[in-house]
């Protein structure tokens, strides 16, 4: 097991660097503007003194990596430093938000992973049949829409054709969870439709490639009924895969989010990201990057993980 | 019941009848459980969702058709080789170059098809559509048909140079390293690995964030983004061909690495490398609609699919499909290419599921 662990917590390390590397992109990417901050912010109209003033309250007459490793040491204690437009604190804009977006991935995963599975499993047994060919052209449709079609088109079906569910998902706090649920019924649905689509096209594609393996077919030469070929030989063996295509497919929903919440006005962190890059409030902008790339690499990183821990084959690398 | 409901369960019932007679098992399946699921709908939704399931089979139908038709034109008019490869082609490959065809058409003679020009005010704002105006006016009195048109030329342009762009960098990033190895391909893979480590969106709207939406800017951080994908694709292609023993003896022939990139290395990796750009394609097209949707885009006046969603949305809160059509126009193109690279991967691949 020492070696196991000894893997784990190497896989780990490389993920930690990974999101310091990226940490160190997002900050100095904004340090490229022409000029800096303050002279991008205030524009062309700004006097001399203002700038010098905004330089000063942003510390910008300091060199930039003492500024990084204090945005880093802010960052990891969650103090994104405040606001350029609002001079609110940016902790207290995203808390709020970052809560709200969790709720939604969270709920489309719930209800995305297990249906993704169950009909990954079963196009990848009934393959080739009339059920997998329409299965697959529908999964297809929906993975080249854009995220924004299938919610408009939700909107249009569900919220103003047949009023069952609102088109805005406005929430507040002293909503119970029910009204919750509901509020937030079509950007989940939205979010289920496209997560659901690729899960299930990774979930076949890994059954298929196992189904194909030589001890399969042995099980199956000596007489075994089907489905004990499936529950005893192939899903101990295709856990790894499945595991792995739930993370991904989590990432996957983390950034899927942000154009779902623009078209449902939904409270969301990635509406909140889209609306300061449109300001240019780039404290808001580093934070809402650092955070979305943070939640990406993790969920990346379970992945990998998840396979170590699953699969034997991967503790001895070649 | 209405004449129509009679008529349309009678045409589908003779029809699963003549194909159980004829032996044509999969249309027989296909045909008689479109008349159980019209039985369902029909007793819960009544004559309105029937009419909703008939036409929809219709539409399927005659798409259907005229990708048959396509495929039979294409095979007529291309040499044998050819003509002998697109034989195989299944019906949604045919569809699908059925419309990168028309896609290509409307964008090259836009100006030509259009009845107005792209930022031409000629009517009121959200006015209904009449002779003049095909699809109605959007929400300046542009006419809406014509923006559609003229975003055939923006949107898919801007996405083709994108990919280009992310193609070449990728492309020849991979086979570089390929060839070069040691540091060279440690340094590229590295960098990949970052650049892939952030979501795609989420970069995007950073960097335009910092640069503005210029769209230079937006066609340079959109190849960036993608870059990193082609790069691995190439450098494994690659990677397996520079092992091989005619590259040794070009090698030892004293040849150049452009040579061996040139010569030996790419007409070996071609077949994978267009399905790649394929892909790459949708991933990039998708990518520029969804800023162009956030409005970090292709800016006014210029039409594009992705702003025109957003400038019109509101006409669907009226119950009104207009501001879906670009959006559809979207991802219609994005499943026709995804049904081409389908099709091209099965056969280089050789792969025969079973």
């Amino acid at each position: 097991m020492g070696d196991l662990t000894r893997l784990v917590f190497k896989r780990l390390g490389l993920g930690l660097g990974t999101i310091l590397v990226v940490s160190v992109l997002i900050f100095f990417a904004v340090e490229l503007l022409p000029g800096d901050i303050a002279e991008a912010v205030l524009g062309q109209g700004a006097t001399e003194e203002t700038v010098t003033a905004m330089r000063e309250q942003l510390g910008l007459d300091r060199p930039a990596f003492v500024r990084y490793f204090e945005w880093l040491g802010g960052a990891v204690t969650g103090d994104f430093g405040v606001s350029l437009v609002s001079g609110e604190r940016v902790s207290d804009a995203i808390s709020d938000r970052f809560v709200n977006t969790l709720f939604l991935a969270s709920y489309a995963a719930v209800i995305a992973v297990p249906i993704s599975i169950l009909l990954g499993v079963f196009t990848a047994l009934y393959r080739n049949t009339i059920f997998d060919r329409v299965a697959n052209v529908m999964t297809l449709t929906t993975i080249s829409s854009p995220e924004f079609f299938l919610g408009y088109v939700l909107i249009l079906f569900l919220a103003v054709r047949a009023t069952m569910f609102p088109a805005i998902s406005s929430l507040s706090g002293d909503m119970g969870l029910l009204e919750l649920l509901h509020r937030a019924f079509l950007p989940m649905l939205t979010l289920v439709l496209v997560v659901t689509a690729h899960m299930m096209r990774m979930t076949r594609a890994a059954i298929i490639n196992l189904l194909a393996s030589p001890y399969i077919e042995m099980a199956r030469l000596k007489g075994t009924p089907p489905w004990k070929v499936i529950v005893k030989h192939a899903l101990p063996n295709a856990w790894a895969p499945i595991i792995n295509v739930v993370a991904l497919n989590l990432a996957y929903l983390i950034t899927g989010v942000v154009l779902v919440e623009v078209v449902f006005v939904y409270p969301g962190i990635g509406q909140l990201l889209v609306d300061a890059v449109a300001k240019r409030d780039f404290p808001v902008v580093q934070a809402c990057c650092l955070i979305f790339a943070a939640t990406f690499i993790l969920l990346n990183l379970a992945a990998d993980v998840g396979a170590i821990l699953t699969n034997p084959r991967l503790r001895h690398p070649k | 019941m209405s004449s129509f409901v009679i008529i349309y369960y009678t045409a589908l019932i003779a029809a699963s009848c003549l194909a159980a007679y004829y032996k044509q098992r999969n249309v027989f399946m296909l045909l008689f459980s479109l008349t159980l699921v019209s039985f369902v709908l029909g007793i819960i939704g009544g004559a309105g969702a029937l009419r909703f399931v008939a036409t929809a089979s219709f539409i399927l139908a005659l798409a259907a058709g005229t990708s048959y038709a396509f495929r039979e034109f294409l095979i007529l008019i291309s040499k044998p080789g050819l003509a002998k490869e697109l034989r195989t082609a299944p019906l949604t490959a045919a569809f699908g170059m059925f419309v990168i065809f028309t896609y290509a058409i409307a964008g090259i003679f836009a100006p030509w098809i259009a009845p107005h020009g792209e930022a031409e005010i000629i009517g009121q704002a959200f006015a209904p559509p009449d002779e003049n105006m095909l699809l109605g006016a959007d929400q300046l009195g542009r006419d809406m048909f014509s923006r559609i048109i003229y975003g055939a030329r923006n949107s898919v342009g801007l996405a083709l140079v994108a990919t280009l762009l992310a193609f070449f960098m990728g492309a020849l990033a991979g086979l570089l390293a390929a060839v070069k190895g040691g540091w060279f391909d440690q340094l590229m893979g590295r960098v990949a690995d970052v650049i892939m480590s952030i979501p795609s969106l989420i970069f995007a709207l950073l960097m335009l964030s910092i640069f503005g939406t210029g769209l230079h800017v937006i066609v340079v951080v959109v190849a960036i983004i993608y870059s990193p994908r082609v790069f691995r694709l190439t450098r494994a292609v690659a990677g397996n061909i520079v092992v091989m023993d005619y590259i040794e003896a070009a090698k030892l022939r004293g040849e150049k690495d452009w040579y061996l990139i040139r010569r030996e290395i790419l007409p070996n990796a071609t077949a994978p490398l267009i399905a790649e750009f394929g892909l790459e394609f949708c991933f990039v097209f998708l990518l520029i609609a969804g800023l162009s949707f956030l409005g970090l885009g292709i800016q006014p006046p210029t039409a594009d699919w992705g702003s025109m969603v957003r400038e019109n949305a509101t006409l669907i809160s009226f119950g009104d499909i207009t501001p879906l059509i670009p959006a559809a126009a979207i991802a219609l193109l994005t499943v026709a290419v995804n049904f081409v690279v389908d099709w091209m991967l099965f056969r280089t691949s050789g792969l025969k599921e079973q």
